[in-house]
Formats: C-alpha cells, sequence, structure tokens
C-alpha cells in the first residue's frame, strides 16, 4: 500500500508570527499506485511538500502521513529522486543501487538479482563498475531512479527529476519513466514546472499557486488517457500532438497565468 | 622521461653548479657562511660512517622518523575522528569549538617548553607536541570535509535508511576524505616542523639534536647536511602520503578530472 495524505497541512519557515508562510491549507489525497505531479511556479512550495512526504521537513499545521501513519523521518518505504541526482560520487553505479538493499538486510543473492534486474530495466548493465561522474546526466539520474524503485517502495517521489537533463535526455527519460511506471505501478508524487511533462506522465495534476502555496486546482488526466488511448502511441510527440493533451495542457497554462496576473495587479 | 621531470633535475642541477661557482670555484660566499658542495660531502660521510651528535646519521634519521610517524598517527587518529563528530553533530560542535577557539592561536612550538617540564627531554615529550601541532589540521579539516558534502547527497543517505556505523564509513568519511587529506598533508609538515623545533631545544638524538651541535661546533658542512635530511625526510613521507590519498579518492581525481 501507499495513500499518502496532506491533511490541512500548512508551513512556515521561522517564527509562527513573522516566518515567510511556505504552504497552506494544503489537501490532497494520492491513492494507491496513482502517479500525481504538482505543477507550479518556482517558490510555490512544491518542492516543500515532496520534502514533507520524504521526512525531511515536518509540517508547520496539519498531518502529513503515509498509510495512516504520520511521517516522523525519513525511510526505505519512502524513495526519493532529487533532481541534482545525489548519487554517492565514491560508489560505482552497482554500490550506489546496492547500499539501500544492504540497509534493509536483504540477503546477498537476492540483492544481486534485484540489481541485476533493475540494471537491465533502466539499460544500465553495461555500466555497472563505473563511478556517476563518468556516466552523463541522463544516464546519472537513471541510476538515481534505479536506486529509489530497486527498494521496492510503497511511495516514489520525484522531484524535478529531470529538471537538470537537456531537452532530448528529458524526452527519452519522460518515455522511460511512463514505461516503468505502467510495468511497476508505485505511489509516485512528482513534482515538475514543466506542463507537459505533468500532463504526460500524471494520473492527476495539481496546480500549485504561490505566496502562501496553495492547490488551486486538480486535474484528472487518467480519464482522459484512457478515453483517448493515450498509451496507444509509443512516442511522446505523438501525445504531444493530440487535441486531447493539448487541450488539458492550455488548461493548465490559463490557470498558472492567472496566478501570475492576478498576483502582478 | 616526463618533461616535467626533466626540467625540474635540470633546475637542480643549475643551482648545484651555482652553489658550486659561488662558494668553491669564485670563492663569493666565505666557507664560514656556507659550505661548499666538497665540504658538505665531507660532513655527509663524517655523520654516515664516523657518527656525529652521539650518533650515526642513520640512527638521527630513525629517531626523527619514528617520532614524526608516531606523533602524526596519534594525531589523526584522535583529530579525524573529533572532526568527524563536530562535523556531523552541531552540538559537539557548540561544545568543543570554544575550546579550540582559545588554543588554536597558541603556536604549537609554545608547548616545547611545558612538554619538557613534563616529560623530559624523551620521546614523550616530542610525541606530545607534534601530536599537538598536527591534531589541529586534522581537526579543522575533517569538520570542513564533513560540512561539504552536498545536502542531497546526506539526504540521499537518511532517505536509504543508513544505520549509523554505515552512514560513518561509507557517507562521512569518504564524502568528507578529500578535505580529510588536506587536512593529513597540512598536519604532517607540521610534524616536521615540530619535531626539529623539539630537538633544537633538546634531544639527544635526531636531526634536530644534529643541527644545533653542528651549529655550537661552527659546523656549515654538517648544519647542511641536517637540512638537506630533513628535506628529503619530508618529501618522502609526503610522497607516501600522496600515494595513500590517490588510492583512496580514486572516485575524487576522475571526477576532478571529468568537471575539467
Amino acid at each position: 500500500m501507499g495513500v499518502i495524505q496532506f491533511q490541512n497541512v500548512g508551513k512556515i519557515f521561522g517564527s509562527r508570527d513573522s516566518g515567510f508562510v511556505a504552504l497552506k491549507d494544503i489537501d490532497l489525497e494520492i491513492r494507491d499506485k496513482e502517479f500525481v505531479a504538482i505543477v507550479g511556479p518556482s517558490g510555490c512550495g512544491k518542492t516543500t511538500c515532496l520534502r514533507m512526504v520524504a521526512g525531511f521537513e515536518n509540517a508547520t499545521d496539519g498531518v502529513v502521513s503515509v498509510d495512516g501513519t504520520p511521517i516522523k523521518r525519513p525511510g526505505p518505504d519512502r524513495a526519493v529522486v532529487f533532481q541534482q541526482f545525489a548519487l554517492f560520487p565514491w560508489k560505482t553505479v552497482y554500490d550506489n543501487i546496492d547500499l539501500g538493499l544492504r540497509n534493509l538486510n536483504v540477503s546477498g543473492s537476492e540483492r544481486a538479482n534485484r540489481i541485476e534486474a533493475i540494471l537491465n530495466l533502466m539499460n544500465l548493465t553495461q555500466y555497472a563498475k563505473h563511478f556517476p561522474h563518468q556516466l552523463s546526466g541522463g544516464m546519472q539520474q537513471r541510476v538515481a531512479i534505479a536506486r529509489a524503485y530497486v527498494l521496492d517502495p510503497d511511495v516514489l517521489l520525484m522531484d524535478e527529476p529531470f529538471g537538470a537533463l537537456d531537452a532530448q535526455t528529458r524526452v527519452v527519460m519522460q518515455e522511460e519513466l511512463v514505461r516503468l511506471a505502467r510495468k511497476n505501478p508505485r505511489t509516485v508524487l512528482f513534482i515538475t514546472h514543466a506542463v507537459e511533462e505533468a500532463v504526460y506522465l500524471a494520473d492527476r495534476v495539481a496546480i500549485m499557486t504561490r505566496a502562501p502555496g496553495r492547490i488551486k486546482e486538480v486535474l484528472d488526466v487518467a480519464s482522459i488517457r484512457n478515453a483517448e488511448d493515450w498509451d496507444s502511441h509509443e512516442k511522446i510527440e505523438d501525445v504531444m500532438d493530440l487535441e486531447s493533451f493539448v487541450h488539458l495542457r492550455t488548461h493548465i497554462w490559463r490557470s498558472l497565468r492567472e496566478e501570475k496576473a492576478a498576483q502582478h495587479a | 622521461m616526463p618533461r616535467r621531470v626533466s626540467i625540474g633535475l635540470a633546475t637542480i642541477l643549475i643551482v648545484c653548479a651555482l652553489w658550486y661557482a659561488a662558494t668553491a670555484f669564485f670563492g663569493i660566499i666565505p666557507p664560514g657562511r656556507f659550505p661548499s658542495p666538497a665540504e658538505t660531502w665531507s660532513a655527509l660521510v663524517h655523520v654516515s660512517v664516523r657518527g656525529y651528535a652521539g650518533g650515526e646519521l642513520t640512527m638521527h634519521v630513525y629517531n626523527s622518523l619514528r617520532l614524526v610517524v608516531m606523533g602524526f598517527l596519534f594525531a589523526i587518529a584522535t583529530g579525524v575522528p573529533l572532526g568527524l563528530l563536530m562535523g556531523w553533530s552541531r552540538k559537539a560542535e557548540a561544545f568543543i569549538n570554544p575550546i579550540f577557539l582559545i588554543i588554536r592561536p597558541i603556536p604549537p612550538l609554545a608547548w616545547i617548553p611545558l612538554a619538557i617540564l613534563w616529560l623530559g627531554l624523551g620521546d614523550a615529550a616530542k610525541i606530545m607536541v607534534i601530536w599537538f601541532s598536527a591534531f589541529v589540521p586534522s581537526v579543522i579539516n575533517t569538520f570542513a570535509g564533513v560540512r561539504n558534502i552536498d545536502r542531497p547527497v546526506l539526504e540521499a543517505a537518511y532517505m536509504l535508511g543508513m544505520p549509523k556505523i554505515r552512514f560513518v564509513s561509507e557517507v562521512l568519511i569518504p564524502g568528507a576524505s578529500p578535505m580529510i587529506f588536506t587536512g593529513l598533508r597540512l598536519s604532517l609538515q607540521a610534524s616536521w616542523t615540530t619535531l626539529v623545533a623539539a630537538e633544537l631545544v633538546g634531544a639527544f638524538y635526531g636531526i634536530g639534536r644534529v643541527l644545533s651541535v653542528a651549529q655550537q661546533d661552527l659546523y656549515p658542512g654538517m648544519i647542511l647536511v641536517g637540512m638537506i635530511a630533513v628535506a628529503i625526510l619530508g618529501w618522502g613521507t609526503t610522497r607516501v602520503l600522496g600515494v595513500a590519498e590517490a588510492r583512496a579518492l580514486r572516485w575524487n581525481t576522475a571526477a576532478l578530472a571529468a568537471k575539467g
């Protein structure tokens, strides 16, 4: 299971009276095996939402829970993929992926099997003995995703995982993530400011506003995806050409732009 | 032979030639001020074969080297863990830092009189002073190394649910190791400086002892032999440390090369 719940969550950095209100009244439930993307402008608190589920930050108000248990600290049941990869530069690709399994006291032979499988799935087999800096950014992020997925976590938290990649690599990784998510579904919370990416990947998209960070709107993409049979298209550009995709994307753009306009007014 | 090495050798040869020219050939520098190459050689033979200042060269070298290695190892065995602790725990830093702020400005050499008063002219006093001078750079650089580890890398480690000992051995130490080695290099230099100073003040054997006896004997050739011996030993020990560093930081040297 992996149900993420935000109940009336608020986050204030600094003191309660004079601190910065990063998040206010966040209510969101992410169902088991559901892929939810949060989009919003920089500084809207979307990353803070993810960090609270990860256990890196505590909520000032309300409760963030997974399967009904309030989150206290980070743990391997909630695997994180960071924007800057955050691999251990002194460990090989294999050892980076192995570390979490060793911490979980998985037996040696099972570890070897699971790592081999994930290396294979992520096309990393030939790079097992490389150090992270010997790989391109896209490859490094693949390793980071493998390191998270190999733990078989209830919840996968991805914080702008493709933000540091070039446009071409990004597209390949998006397609691969969709492939992975269909094959081996997890509850995913995905943070991004790229609207297309959110619509392409997610079952639902939550649109956030800034200062204070709130959820403005939650869009159901999955029903449209299924109705219009997006998954029959293999390439991301074919999906992005579909009228239903364009419509959704434009809707989100407008919603975000209204927000900008409202702030300037 | 690589270009760098050949240029280096050429420089040394030129300096030696100038030395010979200035002392023996033209006699610009009088022998009482600075020895000629021949005088230095004869001093080297003197201390190597007949012995000087209470022993032969090998014995002085052995004694000095032994003290440096012991003081240095003792310093890093205490300094690196303390630096790790301070880097890891803000509480430990808050406790220990004030002590450091008071002790740090005291030059290590200023401890020599107290060390001799407590422990006499033997090995123990020198090891203590070397420990003291080498300890500070190990602590400070290890501390800085821990604080320099990328925040997301630490968070990734928390996320993976690391047991404490494994966190220290597989994340904190390797993450801080580039800075730890910088600290070790500084510690090693400090060890030699302090050793020679301590032996100058009072010792039965050692290169510092050779230097101080040669000074009393107005024996410039022997002074130069002592100085060169320290230079070679310092270079050699740094070299050994460099090899260890290259081994331990293979991932990092390659990472630096990849960044360009």
